[in-house]
């Protein structure tokens, strides 16, 4: 055990000497972190672009309706989420569109209020034909497409209140008209009182209970799930890093020497390995320390942490010792390590969240440390603790020690620790 | 200009002895665009948000609930045991679900005291976007209701009912009837997602073929920087200088031959994006080479700086990479730049890779040419200038 030890730390001193590798391991994941806490808005109190967005509104209706809706864009509701200009000009509105300038451009046409509610003595006077409806144009700036999504949410909602109205006042008149208690002359007069009512009152017949996980505990801090996305990343170069020293001491004909020694082979292969796990652990132990002091990030049950942190780091050796056990440089060790690296950071969520993926990648990453790992902190930001982490951690010490065996069988087959 | 093209071929040369290279010059490039672009048969094509619905109550209300989520454009609907639902939302394999408990029916709709629950993980935006998907179809199927229990409260206002039989009659007519309003409703708002003179269809997949080209070809770019150190450290930069050729040709050659490996890799990967995701790169292709090649000399005058700083390969190649990345995500080549906050959006323009991306967005997206890309162009080659003056300034030969 000494002996392991011993070689362990050894390569872990190695590692702390290298600044090129320490560059790759702490300062990348580190400054990936700093920028992914400014995109997200975590340095900004937590606003994200999707706040004052810019719409331009066009009413060319100037009716109830029309008003209607433009005051809702400009109401205090919205008033940290819209930032609405209005303009009377639709082809000027357009233009500050094609220049970038808006998100979206709602267009209420003339007549829209009289397409809905029409004219007193009208719609139930004899040979009253149900006008063509008048539709708002909406205009969405293609590069916008959430910020324009969401102007279009408003306007539905809007005009799905106008239709809760129209269809709550019509069925109130025409059932009065067939009971033969309303006179279709005061019909319209009725129906405008009764839509006003209906648009005012709130739906209530079915009420929505929503319960946002965790949101009474724990509010997820998104950086506990980037910050360790991003270590997660790097840690495939770390254990890469490690099995290339493997092949490089070989090469510099250290590692021959060391067999020589009285050590057994499977020692001097352990203590490799306990140096490539050490080094990933200090990785990941030092990234997490320092977002904790410079972000304050609420990791969770700090013994849910320390495990999965060592089961997560060995499940990563066992890739890296995979990746050394086909190749056969350093060189070697190196390139697939960063494509690996780049795959698995990728399709295993550190910079996209996994749902966003269809269900054949999602199947996919489950062989890769980095969507455990991430779903492991996840589950501990939300206030799990280390019995929540069964899944994740089996899956992980599972992982390695399979890797970690089939690595060893090719190790024997290339000769790789033959004296 | 034959030494020129004798320099840049030699570092083609040397570029392509691995055929690891291969891997980052262009598979990995592919590869990315493709997945994230959500190139992958799912089995379907639905890519709506799935939702989680577990129906307790079983009855015509619960059926017409979860028959117009079925009708929802943002959500896809699957119906579990409730053991089923909570074991996939704790396990977040399910960002929201939404359940109808027993006894939800007309009669507990009537009384208005029908509740319906919905779990969602926090921050999440598919669990915000389900949300709303879920409160529309409960607005639909109450609003219903509602104006029917409404014009049974404006009858009675009116003349009272005779007995309770003649009420719910006149309730369940109402309701009929409001039912019918409802589903012959017309359309009352018309999107129109482009405004360009030739129409161009809006494609989110333009964004992640941008980014991803801009991404992939910036980082080998970058590691022009590893050039000059590798030639340095193995003293053939010495040598080359022994001969008779110029330095700034051997600069210009080196540059040069990275620039020009960099416009082949871009466009193989916008012909990619053109053939296999049928994208708009191929509208306006003298356009797109100005914006290109700007892009890469802008990327490739960072290298040269870069190459100034650093000692030896390693710490290019690791630093080259760093950079490569942050660039990529604060210009908005990983996620659109609409999400960041506003001071972000702002303080990237310090980027090239935000001007990069927005040119290549004006192309794709926006339906501009030439003219609307000219000012991302000339933002790029000042970069380029600043850059390279910066490079050739401090450049060390020995």
């Amino acid at each position: 055990m000494k002996k392991l030890l011993l070689i362990g730390i050894k390569d872990l001193k190695l590692m702390f000497r290298d600044r090129v590798a320490l560059t790759f391991m702490l300062l990348a994941p580190f400054l990936l972190t700093i920028g992914m806490g400014f995109v997200t808005g975590r340095f900004s109190g937590g606003s994200t672009g999707l706040s004052d967005i810019p719409v331009v509104i066009v009413n060319l209706d100037q009716g109830d309706l029309g008003n209607a809706l433009e005051d809702l864009f400009n109401s205090e509701e919205l008033s940290g989420l819209m930032e609405p200009s209005a303009s009377s000009d639709p082809e000027a509105a357009r233009r500050l569109m094609d220049e970038d300038k808006a998100a979206a451009v709602v267009i209420i046409p003339e007549g829209f209020t009289r397409s809905i509610i029409p004219a007193e003595d009208t719609r139930f006077s004899q040979g009253y034909v149900q006008p063509e409806p008048v539709k708002i144009e909406m205009y969405t700036n293609p590069s916008s497409p959430t910020s324009a999504g969401i102007v279009k949410a408003v306007v539905d909602e809007f005009i799905s209140r106008v239709e809760e109205g129209r269809t709550s006042g019509m069925t109130s008149i025409v059932g009065l008209m067939n009971d033969g208690l309303l006179n279709p002359l005061n019909a319209e007069k009725e129906a405008s009182k009764l839509f006003q009512n209906a648009a005012e009152a709130e739906s209530s017949a079915i009420t929505l209970k929503t319960n946002i996980e965790g949101s009474d505990a724990v509010e997820l801090d998104l950086l506990s799930y980037f910050a360790p996305g991003m270590a997660l990343m790097f840690l495939m170069y770390t254990v890469s890093y490690g099995g290339r020293s493997i092949l490089a001491e070989r090469a510099g004909g250290t590692l021959p020497r060391l067999m020589i020694a009285p050590t057994q082979t499977t020692q001097v292969l352990g203590g490799k390995v306990l140096g490539i796990f050490f080094m990933g652990v200090a990785q990941v132990g030092i990234l997490i320390l320092i977002s904790t002091l410079f972000f304050q990030v609420r990791w969770g049950d700090a013994l849910g942490v320390i495990v999965l942190i060592l089961a997560a780091v060995f499940g990563a050796t066992g890739w890296g010792m995979l990746i050394t056990a086909f190749a056969h440089t350093p060189a070697q060790v190196a390139n697939t390590g960063t494509v690996v690296m780049l795959i698995f950071s990728v399709l295993g969520g550190s910079f996209i969240d996994l749902e966003n993926f269809p269900p054949f990648i999602q199947t996919i990453s489950k062989i890769m440390p980095n969507a455990w790992g991430l779903d492991g902190f996840t589950t501990l930001a939300l206030g799990g603790t280390l019995k929540n982490l069964t899944e994740p951690v089996t899956a992980l010490l599972v992982m390695g020690t399979v890797l970690f065996g089939v690595a060893v069988v090719l190790f024997n087959r290339n000769g790789l620790v033959q004296k | 200009m034959k030494k020129i093209f004798a320099i840049a071929w030699k570092d083609a040369v040397i570029r392509f002895a691995s055929k690891s290279e291969w891997l980052f010059f262009l598979i990995l490039p592919i590869t990315f665009t493709f997945l994230i672009a959500g190139g992958v048969p799912s089995g379907d094509d639905d890519h709506r948000i799935r939702l989680l619905v577990v129906d307790e109550a079983q009855t015509s209300i619960s059926q017409q609930i979860i028959s117009d989520l079925e009708n929802s454009s943002a959500v896809r609907t699957e119906i579990v045991a409730r053991e089923e639902a909570e074991s996939q939302f704790e396990n977040r394999r399910a960002s929201v679900v939404f359940i109808i408990p027993a006894g939800i029916d007309i009669e507990l709709l009537q009384n208005g005291s029908a509740e319906v629950e919905l779990f969602q993980q926090p921050n999440n935006l598919n669990a915000t976007i389900a949300e709303r998907a879920v409160l529309t179809a409960i607005r639909r199927v109450s609003s219903s209701i509602s104006a029917a229990q409404n014009a049974v409260n404006v009858r009675e206002a009116k003349q009272p009912f005779a007995s309770g039989a003649e009420k719910q009659t006149y309730f369940e007519n109402s309701l009929e009837m409001a039912q019918s309003i409802q589903k012959d409703a017309p359309e009352r708002v018309t999107v129109i997602e482009s405004t360009t003179p030739d129409g161009i269809d809006y494609d989110p997949r333009t964004n992640t073929s941008a980014g991803q080209l801009i991404t992939w070809v910036f980082i080998p770019l970058f590691g022009i920087s590893a050039l000059f150190a590798s030639e340095r450290q193995g003293g053939t930069l010495r040598r080359m200088l022994t001969t008779p050729a110029r330095k700034s040709t051997f600069l210009f050659g080196t540059i040069s031959g990275q620039v020009g490996m960099a416009l082949i890799q871009m466009f193989l990967l916008v012909g990619f994006g053109i053939f296999a995701m049928k994208l708009n790169w191929g509208r306006e292709p003298f356009a797109l080479f100005v914006l290109l090649f700007a892009s890469a000399l802008a990327a490739a005058a960072f290298g040269t700086a870069l190459g100034t700083f650093i000692k030896t390969t390693g710490q290019a190649v690791g630093l080259s990479v760093m950079f490569g990345m942050l660039f990529a995500m604060m210009g908005g080549c990983m996620y659109p730049l609409e999400l960041f906050p506003p001071a972000v959006q702002n303080t990237v323009r310090i980027l090239p890779t935000t001007w990069a991306m927005e040119g290549m967005l004006d192309l794709g997206l926006r339906g501009g040419g030439l003219m609307e890309i000219l000012p991302e162009a000339g933002v790029l080659l000042g970069f380029a200038a600043v850059f390279f003056a910066v490079g050739v300034m401090r450049f060390r030969y020995e």
